[in-house]
């Protein structure tokens, strides 16, 4: 417990010092609570969820860092390796290759990154990923885009 | 099957049993990733009650009557065994064994010969280990907590200290997880640290083992807990901290010499930090390792020699 708020402190310094090395992620701890933090992440470009501004929640574990912390997308997203109705998300780094030597900093990155390379073989959202198994990118993306626009960007007035 | 009356009783009980089933199916599709990761750290804890992770000193003969029943080489070898070795600590299977082993065995090495050039050689050591992660990209946050744990339990176990400790309070603390997964964590980033930092020497052998890069190879198969070591793991540590080590390898294979059974073992010798060639020829005195692991499919135990 004690090991995990140090570290969680550090990280929320290295945040602070970032900020402005890495424009595309936004991650702010909970004021009351460094075991939940909140990112607001931008979609990347060349991809259907360009534009948008997303958003994930993040649960630390006691055992952080030893322990991955749980991350789950609160804005709809039309994505493969994420859960339409959840938000949870599939990706190796929050389960089994878990190790300490990633930050909340950079499991934001590697989510962007799965943004722009989404893995269709190890689907969460079938719907999405079989879409993308077939052949059909037009109709993923047009689908994904969709989804950015009705849920990532800002309503116009 | 006396009376109809119960029939309909019993067909309610059914249904009931049916919606109870029926529910847990339909819980099934809100069963999440963290469930079943959560199931796994509960299956853990379970397992953790049952063994620490790092037992007590036992004589040899404990892993005789293991395979009192067993197969006829495994038994003619561990009596080959018992000439040299006197005494086994078994360490809990759940992946990290080797390290966990290495961890235990070094420390006590170093808490019962105070050998304090050994101490002052391993920081060394350790420090451009350090050097290794900060130049491969690591920030030091994610690493240091790890470091400077492992340096506390290695300064504590020289004795004439404020902070000196027992040999009980030595096996105390590798049974305790904040302390004996933070130092398995240090080795788990000193051995990815090495192997990345040699990749081209490195990288052959991990084709060999898994089919993947050295960085894909560090990230599923060294840094993550749990994840079993092999001897790519082995020579890194080794070759990272100059500490060798010997593992002896028990296992059905005859292997046999002039008609007798012997017990094979390799001997994992550190390769000079400059010596990039990395050409293991007999150089040095011979080898005389003083950490001792024993080896069977799949996990790694210590050995104590007579």
């Amino acid at each position: 417990m004690q090991a995990s708020r140090a570290r969680l402190f550090k990280e929320y310094k290295e945040v602070q010092r970032e900020k402005v090395a890495d424009p595309d992620i936004q991650l702010v701890c909970d004021d009351s609570n460094i075991f939940k933090w909140t990112a607001l992440i931008k979609g990347p470009s060349e991809t259907p969820y360009e534009g948008g501004v997303f958003q994930l929640a993040f649960s630390v574990p006691e055992q952080y860092p030893l322990q991955p912390p749980q991350v789950r997308f609160l804005t709809k997203i039309f994505h493969p390796n994420v859960h339409f109705k959840t938000g949870e998300i599939c990706l190796d780094i929050l389960k089994n290759a878990w190790s300490p030597a990633w930050t909340l900093q950079s499991v934001c990155r590697a989510i962007i990154a799965l943004m722009a390379h989404p893995e269709p073989d190890s689907p969460l959202n079938c719907d999405s990923g079989n879409l993308l198994r077939s052949g059909d990118v037009r109709g993923f993306q047009s689908m994904a885009k969709m989804y950015t626009r009705l849920a990532a960007m800002p309503k116009k007035g | 099957m006396q009376n109809h009356d119960e029939i309909p009783v019993e067909s309610e009980s059914e249904s009931t049993a049916f919606n109870v089933e029926y529910e847990a199916v339909d819980d099934w599709s809100n069963y999440k990733d963290s469930d079943v990761m959560q199931q796994q750290s509960a299956i853990f804890e379970q397992d953790a009650a049952k063994f620490p992770f790092v037992g007590d000193k036992e004589p040899l003969s404990s892993l005789e009557a293991e395979y009192k029943s067993g197969s006829p080489i495994l038994l003619e070898k561990i009596k080959v065994l018992s000439e040299k070795y006197g005494a086994i600590r078994r360490t809990r299977g759940d992946g990290n064994c080797f390290f966990r082993s290495f961890m235990f065995s070094y420390l006590e090495h170093i808490l019962e010969s105070q050998d304090h050039a050994e101490v002052e050689r391993v920081k060394a050591n350790v420090e451009k280990c350090r050097k290794t992660l900060q130049d491969l990209g690591y920030a030091d946050f994610t690493f240091e907590d790890f470091f400077s744990l492992f340096i506390e339990q290695l300064e504590s176990v020289l004795q004439g200290n404020e902070d000196s400790i027992s040999h009980d309070e030595l096996v105390a603390r590798s049974r305790d997880q904040c302390v004996s997964d933070y130092v398995v964590m240090f080795f788990r980033f000193v051995t990815s640290g090495e192997i990345k930092k040699r990749s081209e020497f490195f990288e052959p052998f991990i084709l060999g083992l898994s089919n993947t890069t050295v960085e894909q190879f560090c990230k599923t198969s060294v840094e993550p807990m749990g994840e079993e070591s092999d001897h790519v793991h082995i020579t890194a540590l080794c070759d990272a901290l100059g500490v060798p080590i010997r593992v002896v390898y028990l296992d059905r294979s005859s292997c046999d010499k002039d008609g007798g059974v012997s017990v094979n073992h390799h001997d994992f010798v550190p390769t000079p930090a400059d010596g990039a060639t990395a050409s293991t020829s007999e150089t040095g005195p011979e080898p005389n390792p003083f950490i001792v692991l024993l080896y069977r499919p799949g996990h790694y135990d210590i050995l104590y020699k007579k």
